[in-house]
């Protein structure tokens, strides 16, 4: 089956969908906020359901939801490994060395794992229900009090919009070039500092080459189209919040609300 | 190329804070290179070397912020002093390229890159003696942390920036700083 690809908006009629992007972004924040918060297996396990239920309200497919889980699998293993060799701790299961394997360390590691895979579904979430162009105008939106003191706001959300949309892109392409520079020769595992300093060179190099060559191809093309200067855009309509968005915003409120109790307890 | 518009420099900034987020999780497959190279520093420092200090500080202030939404890395403990850091350094660097014209390139960007380099570090030395870690942080400390520990990132960071400068402009990606007459 072709990969899904990471984040990317898949159009849909969802509650999700519905909800106004102003709306979601906080929102998106403050759940955040609740998953770090996370101090307890309690306060795990409602933000897995607080996520579960977003999924279900989504209308989207679960294997959709977590693509982007599986694509860094190796990753969350390398995070999940360093904290459960080298956090350290009293409770030591086994030791070679410098490295220790430990129960505080393992604890440590699937919290940092599991805090990631949370916050990535959460981000999947946001940006498959939410076209580009409403996370741009939502962005644009919420840093407009920093034009008071003179910020471009307008185009610095455009710039973040840009952003968010290359980052599937680039990633592809910088997996792309490292197995391209490892079939070459490179010894990214090498032990020794030297030989893993020059092979960071063939790969970053490239990287930013390609990836600086699609921006110039974005720029020409947005040029072509008379792009100028995002100050100049305006807005057909302007949508006011509806009932369900400040229904969203409290109960999101709430939960994170409920996390930080249950810290205390 | 004689000039970048500014929706190229827009655009290109956006790449730049896209690889913020990009090159640390390829790095970070590669035991410890995330560490010890800094690679989210690359990005900034050339954004703001390319297209200027307000884009360089719009690179150092959204790439690290971006990056801890969407991969947790670097975790929301160290977000502040590294976003002080990565924004000194996207400023400054863009502020010196300006400043700075020896009319020779490297020179031009030794002295950006270094100047930059040395002020991201004595800023975020600042904040966290002032306000992140206050009482708690020494020289010591300090110098450990941003010269000790990340030196082959800041070697590699000089040896790449420069390189990376001259490899988009032979690319025709960016403008030459002096272009050749006739």
């Amino acid at each position: 089956m072709r990969m899904l690809p990471t984040g990317e908006y898949i159009p849909g009629h969802s509650f999700l969908h519905r909800l106004d992007a102003r709306v979601k972004l906080p929102c998106f924040f403050i759940l955040m906020a609740a998953v770090i918060g996370a101090a307890s297996l309690w306060g795990y396990v409602l933000v897995v359901a607080v996520i579960a239920v977003l999924i279900l309200l989504s209308g989207l497919p679960l294997p959709a939801a977590v693509a982007s889980v599986r694509r860094i699998y190796g990753f969350l293993l390398v995070i999940f490994l360093m904290n459960a060799l080298f956090f350290g701790g009293e409770d030591v299961l086994a030791s070679w060395g410098i490295v220790q394997l430990s129960r505080g360390g393992m604890e440590q590691g699937f919290r940092v794992v599991g805090n990631v895979v949370l916050i990535l579904v959460l981000g999947n979430l946001l940006t498959m229900t939410t076209l580009p162009t409403q996370v741009t105008a939502a962005l644009a939106s919420l840093i407009k009090p920093l034009k008071f003191i003179g910020v471009p706001t307008e185009e610095v959300a455009m710039i973040l919009s840009i952003a968010i949309q290359f980052i599937p892109t680039l990633m592809e392409e910088t997996e792309l070039i490292k197995m391209a520079q490892i079939a070459r020769g490179a010894r990214f595992e090498s032990r020794k500092l030297p030989e893993r300093a020059a092979s960071f060179i063939p790969l970053v190099v490239p990287v930013f080459i390609s990836a600086f060559r699609r921006a110039e191809e974005l720029a020409l093309a947005m040029e072509a189209r008379g792009y100028r200067n995002a100050q100049n855009r305006t807005r057909r309509k302007k949508e006011p919040l509806a009932l369900r968005d400040y229904g969203a915003l409290t109960v999101c409120t709430l939960i994170c609300l409920v996390q930080f109790l249950l810290r205390r307890c | 190329m004689t000039k970048m518009s500014a929706v190229q420099r827009a655009v290109f900034t956006a790449v730049c804070i896209g690889l913020c987020v990009v090159l640390p999780m390829a790095f970070h497959a590669i035991p410890n290179a995330g560490v010890i190279f800094s690679p989210m520093h690359i990005p900034v420092l050339l954004c703001g070397l390319i297209c200027g200090w307000p884009f360089g500080l719009l690179c150092g202030l959204a790439g690290p912020l971006l990056s801890s939404l969407i991969t947790g890395m670097p975790p929301m403990a160290y977000l502040p002093s590294m976003l002080i850091e990565l924004a000194t350094y996207g400023l400054v660097s863009g502020l010196m390229i300006n400043l700075v014209n020896t009319k020779k390139l490297y020179a031009d960007l030794y002295i950006s890159l270094v100047v930059a380099l040395l002020a991201g570090r004595i800023v975020a030395g600042i904040a966290k003696a002032l306000i992140f870690a206050a009482g708690k942080y020494t020289l010591a400390a300090w110098v450990t942390s941003y010269f000790i520990t990340l030196w082959p990132g800041l070697v590699i960071q000089l040896i790449l920036i420069p390189t990376l400068v001259v490899a988009l402009m032979k690319a025709r990606l960016i403008p030459e700083r002096y272009p050749v007459q006739g």
